[in-house]
């Protein structure tokens, strides 16, 4: 008995122990990466990275000048203009708008508004290439003309991945429009509607199933039908349908499980008071079940947001706030892919650990704000604490 | 046919697949009054009160043959299953509040049948739960959760909830199994209260609870009703031997 007992606990301490050493590692190496990503990462963030687009764009635009401002504020001052200006690494750079500015009512060659914004970068004024400039007076003595109306080409510089931030939004949203109520709606029926059966079996297989297929299926075959057949080309709209597609194995069974865990006592007592089947869903099942959908979003959320392998042939590596939601000017890559495609085709280290930065930050931002939502909700129904 | 008679049952018969739970059953359930029904486990006493709202609607595989009339009407050909169940209340052997504030618990038949108007509805919450008997231990805290008060108060809520769709029969399956002895002293207070409005019929396992509350008791053995009569008489003047082995409890 007592030699028994004591081997137990020998053994029971050696089961310790090495649970002990595996959570260790597990959180080490989690610490480790962490560390990594943000050591390498966090130098490159600051509010540029986070604002700017991420190409330069240069425009050619049209002010009409204000003759009668003849204030002389200080040096840098462009009193035609309201603007100020400094000479950075031989750019002539605007440093600040004033809110008369005639520059904030601009026009593009398509005569549509262009605000000039401070950062922007003079480089040419009338013919007057500043591209090379040396001192500011160049610049002003360039404005300061005498016509009214000055051609300007400004150029917008990048470096900012606001583009794939709003892309990956975007996404996120359009894919859980269209996944959740497909997801959800589906999960209702198989435990809600359909009677169990052969039917019933093969359909949940075939769900297990789809759930481990390679996403890089899943891509092939957006190419394939969303933009190749339907014509979407690379758009948001064909990245996003093709993740739906993806995430609704996932979504249907964990919603389903929850289903599975609301207890019949509460269809008992809803049908009890004369309540429909769709009352009884509505108002009871799926409320209570509303925590394992949480749980659902937001496992879709953190598979759209790591996926590049469905998304690079769907919705294509351009770093752009997609015009369209599909068709020419939609394509959209979100940070994921971007990060991919930099360290692919650019080699780019340094940029790629600053997006995962802002990759982890944005997840966890995410799913705080998930599950606020969700105990809102929660409160409502009187569930919450 | 007693004029006074709600439920009228006639030659009832139910098939769980090929398992028949119950056999010809023939019973006039009076208006006003507790009828109890009792007997061993399994005999089919739940499906019986089931039957009587058409919650076995919802059971895979189940035949009925027979007739059920209430108020003379064939629950089953003259009226659907909502509105039946509008009539025919239901409380359960385990409290089942939903996962929901006590206010929209109770609130919940009424909004389910149209009621939208808050002053409507507090009024008929409140109500509802004076009747049951809680409203004094639970009118501070209407907007907490229901799952957060105790297992004999979320009985009383159960029954409030039952009340607030104003039924004409209440169906208890053995509402007091689960509870203390000072909460089931409660509900059967609250049942000999409620009778002067409500019909109710009421499963039991607590032979004293029978024979303390009810005006008439039905005794099942295997699906069958052994004995109908007064309560008086089932436990006084049992006519059938079985009856009378199974109240004195020297059942087999
Ligand atoms: N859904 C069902 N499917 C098949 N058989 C059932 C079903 N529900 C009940 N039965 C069977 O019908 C018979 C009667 O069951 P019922 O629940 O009505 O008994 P009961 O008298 O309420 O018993 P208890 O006192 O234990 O609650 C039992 O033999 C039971 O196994
Ligand atoms: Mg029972």
């Amino acid at each position: 008995m007592t030699s028994n007992r004591s081997s137990r606990k020998i053994k029971d301490n050696i089961a310790k122990i090495l649970i002990y050493i595996a959570t260790s590692i597990t959180i080490l190496t989690l610490l480790v990466i962490l560390g990594f990503v943000f050591y390498r990462g966090l130098p490159g963030i600051n509010r540029e990275f986070l604002t700017r687009m991420w190409d330069d764009k240069t425009t050619i635009v049209t002010v009409e000048k204000d003759i009668n401002n003849l204030e002389n504020k200080s040096l840098n001052y462009v009193p035609s203009l309201g603007i100020y200006i400094d000479l950075q690494d031989g750019n002539v750079v605007i440093t600040g708008v004033e809110k008369k500015s005639p520059a904030l009512n601009a026009l593009n060659k398509k005569g549509e508004i262009y605000r000039i914004k401070k950062s922007d970068i003079i480089e040419r004024v009338k013919k007057i290439d500043l591209r090379e400039a040396t001192s500011l007076d160049e610049a002003i003595t360039a404005i300061e003309g005498e016509d009214t109306s000055l051609d300007l080409k400004i150029r917008r510089p990048g470096g900012g991945i606001l583009p794939m931030v709003i892309s990956t939004l975007l996404i996120i949203v359009i894919t859980l429009v269209v996944a959740l109520p497909i997801g959800v709606g589906a999960a209702i029926y198989l435990n809600e509607y359909a009677r169990p059966g052969k039917v019933l079996r093969v359909i949940r297989f075939a769900i297990q199933n789809l759930a481990g297929i390679p996403s890089i299926i899943y891509g092939l075959f957006g190419m394939l039908f969303f933009v190749q057949f339907l014509k979407m080309q690379y758009s948001v709209l064909a990245g996003s349908l093709t993740l739906s597609i993806m995430l609704l194995p996932t979504i249907i069974s964990t919603t389903e499980e929850t289903l599975k865990e609301v207890p019949n006592s509460y269809r008992q007592g809803s049908y009890g008071l004369g309540a429909t089947k769709i009352q009884t869903i509505t108002r009871v099942i799926l409320p209570s079940a509303l925590p394992g959908i949480l749980v659902a979003i937001i496992l879709s959320i953190g598979r759209i947001v790591g996926e590049s392998a469905a998304l690079i042939w769907t919705a294509g590596t351009v770093a752009q706030v997609p015009r369209a939601l599909f068709g020419s000017g939609a394509a959209a890559a979100t940070l994921t892919t971007k990060m991919f495609w930099e360290i692919q085709e650019a080699s780019n280290i340094d940029t790629a650990t600053s997006i995962a930065v802002v990759l982890i930050v944005l997840v966890v931002l995410l799913n705080l704000f998930s599950k606020l939502i969700t105990n809102k909700f929660l409160k409502r129904t009187g569930t919450g604490k | 046919m007693n004029n006074n008679s709600k439920f009228s049952v006639e030659d009832l018969d139910l098939f769980y697949g090929d398992f028949q739970a119950l056999k010809k059953i023939n019973m006039e359930i009076q208006e006003k009054e507790i009828t109890a029904l009792i007997g061993p486990s399994g005999c089919g006493k739940s499906t019986f009160l089931k039957t009587l709202n058409r919650m076995n609607d919802l059971v895979e595989g189940v035949t009925i043959k027979g007739k059920i009339s209430l108020d003379g009407k064939d629950i089953f050909k003259e009226m659907d299953a909502i509105s039946l169940r509008t009539r025919v209340g239901m409380v359960f052997q385990q409290p089942n509040p939903f996962p929901m504030s006590i206010y929209d618990n109770v609130a919940y038949g009424p909004r389910i049948h149209g009621i939208t108007k808050k002053s409507v509805l507090d009024e008929i919450v409140e109500r509802s739960l004076r009747q049951a008997a809680i409203w004094d231990e639970v009118k501070d805290k209407l907007k907490k959760s229901a799952l957060a008060i105790s297992g004999g108060q979320q009985q009383r809520l159960c029954i409030a909830r039952t009340l607030a769709i104003e039924p004409e029969v209440i169906l208890m399956d053995e509402p007091t199994s689960a509870l203390d002895p000072i909460s089931t002293l409660k509900i059967e207070d609250l049942a000999v209260e409620l009778k002067k409005d409500y019909t109710i019929i009421m499963v039991t396992h607590n032979m004293q609870q029978a024979a303390r509350i009810s005006d008439k008791t039905a005794f099942f053995l295997v699906g069958e009703v052994v004995e109908f009569d007064s309560t008086e008489n089932i436990f006084n003047n049992p006519k059938d031997i079985r009856t009378e082995e199974y109240i004195t409890g020297r059942f087999g």
